[in-house]
């Protein structure tokens, strides 16, 4: 990733930033296949992944999506943890990434993120040489300096995704965010999320009780995966 | 029925827990080898436990090297111009670094038989060495959104288990020494009992945290976690090496040792369940 790529063309700094409408989305997983194709994240492993839960009584049952990503912190535990500054936030728009040859894999920035968005790279891949080291959902900085948006906002559908710069009053994440009332994931944190959740659910955004009580048909998956994935 | 989640893998696996527990064991020796300058009772050991000591720095700096997945890039962590000091690894690779010179420093004195230097080395050997527990228990407790990690008496907790465990390795290489065994008895009961009594205070925050640190606790207490948490380090490991320490047949040399084997099997076993279990809720998240 290139440090040196400009963000700003010129007056302040910018802070980008997502707005994802819980409301408008219809749980079609493009945004996790687009992600895919962008940058060829291996099996077992996700940059963003739309976990749902289903939750009233039937008849009245409905699936509760919360796709989720790297949250690009303003103060993000994953940097402070980095022993070796592997990992960094480009302060002209508040990107979180990851330098790749310099990461010793220490996994420290992986349990300090309290949104497990980081993960490890598996040691053979196809198309890149990029093994064996933490990687994340960088908001398509590649892209974005680009004046494109990040590939699961291009792609989405429903326009559940929305992305810009928050230092800007007239684009539409300052509306959004402005207008509608957002929510962070685990804000007791203090990481202070640059992803904002329009009408997401406690029942997806919080640990529930239920938590400890594992749905049975999910061990099976959860062996598979195991099995499957040695990560 | 019928939720999607994506299932996550725990950051650090059990080689970690190895790791933390050979540290342990390294620093406690190295308190008894600068014990043995002031307590006479100790001074069979000061070479033993300075030997064995660096013996376990060296399998203990391969185990962290094999854990990273880009191993030869080890030495990364020890270049200026990456430092991060904001992270506490990049102190604990200092202080590992430190420690193996001052390590090395001492056994060349022990060898030559400089009493003098040796001494002086010795203490700064166990002073580098108190840091290497300290180190591994800011590794978890800076983990802002990890119930039980992120506690203040981690790092306190590390030391008193070091000072345990070395203290039990100590009193096996002392077997047949009974006037050794007397002192490693009294370090060995009062670090256990310290141990116990940071157990119930870890248990009982974690269970009146909030819903993250209550499912912790949870998961720390019940099934194979449960059984070697509370059956292995906190009854087997602490209480009961404790109980039989304290009681008027706990200076006999057999219970000693039996207290010994106890004590290093529980410490393996809270190793492993603290690092382990506070991990286990946030692959559900």
């Amino acid at each position: 990733m290139s440090e040196g790529s400009k963000v700003s063309a010129g007056g302040g700094k910018k802070r980008y930033a997502m707005v994802v409408d819980t409301r408008r989305c219809i749980g079609c997983m493009a945004c996790q296949v687009a992600c895919k194709a962008e940058y060829d994240t291996p099996l077992g492993v996700n940059r963003t992944w739309v976990p749902y839960k289903v939750v009233g009584k039937y008849p009245n049952v409905k699936k509760q999506f919360l796709p989720r990503l790297c949250n690009h912190c303003e103060d993000p535990p994953c940097v402070r943890n980095c022993p070796v500054e592997a990992t960094f936030v480009v302060e002209d728009g508040g990107f979180v990434l990851q330098r790749y040859e310099r990461c010793i894999g220490c996994r420290s920035c992986m349990a300090a993120c309290p949104y497990n968005a980081r993960f490890m790279l598996p040691s053979h891949r196809t198309y890149t040489p990029i093994t064996n080291v933490v990687d994340k959902c960088t908001f398509c900085f590649h892209r974005v300096t680009q004046n494109l948006v990040p590939a699961c906002v291009q792609t989405c559908i429903g326009r559940s995704r929305v992305f810009g710069d928050l230092n800007d009053p007239n684009s539409e994440v300052s509306y959004l965010v402005a207008k509608n009332a957002t929510q962070v994931l685990r804000p007791e944190e203090g990481t202070k999320p640059h992803v904002f959740y329009i009408g997401a659910d406690r029942n997806t955004t919080e640990f529930g009780r239920d938590a400890y009580k594992k749905v049975d048909v999910m061990e099976p998956e959860r062996a598979a995966f195991k099995k499957h994935f040695k990560l | 029925m019928g939720d999607y989640v994506w299932f996550h893998d725990v950051s650090w696996h059990a080689s970690y827990a190895v790791y933390f527990f050979v540290i342990g064991i390294l620093a406690g020796l190295s308190f008894i080898s600068y014990g043995s300058w002031r307590t006479p009772a100790l001074r069979p050991l000061r070479e033993k436990t300075a030997y064995a000591s660096f013996v376990l720095l060296a399998l203990g700096g391969l185990l962290l090297i094999a854990d990273l997945s880009q191993p030869l890039r080890f030495l990364n962590i020890l270049n200026p111009a990456y430092l991060n000091f904001t992270s506490p690894l990049a102190w604990g690779a200092l202080n590992i670094v430190a420690f193996s010179i001052a390590s090395i420093a001492y056994i060349l004195a022990l060898r030559k038989g400089d009493e003098k230097n040796g001494k002086l080395l010795a203490l700064i050997t166990a002073l580098l060495a108190l840091g290497l527990p300290i180190y591994t228990g800011f590794d978890l407790t800076v983990h802002q959104s990890r119930p039980v990690w992120n506690t203040p008496i981690m790092p306190v907790l590390f030391v008193a288990l070091a000072i345990a465990s070395g203290s039990a390795v100590g009193a096996l290489l002392a077997a047949g020494n009974t006037e050794a065994q007397k002192v490693l008895r009294e370090y060995m009961l009062w670090s256990a009992a310290a141990v116990a009594v940071m157990l119930v205070s870890i248990m009982g925050t974690t269970n009146y945290g909030g819903s993250a640190s209550e499912l912790t606790f949870m998961i720390m207490t019940t099934g194979t976690m449960g059984l070697l948490f509370i059956g292995v380090g906190f009854l087997g490991g602490s209480v009961a090496p404790a109980v039989m320490l304290f009681a008027p047949m706990g200076k006999s040399q057999s219970i000693v040792l039996v207290s010994a084997l106890l004590i290093l099997a529980g410490s393996a076993a809270l190793r492993y369940v603290l690092l382990m279990a506070p991990q286990q809720l946030q692959t559900l998240y």
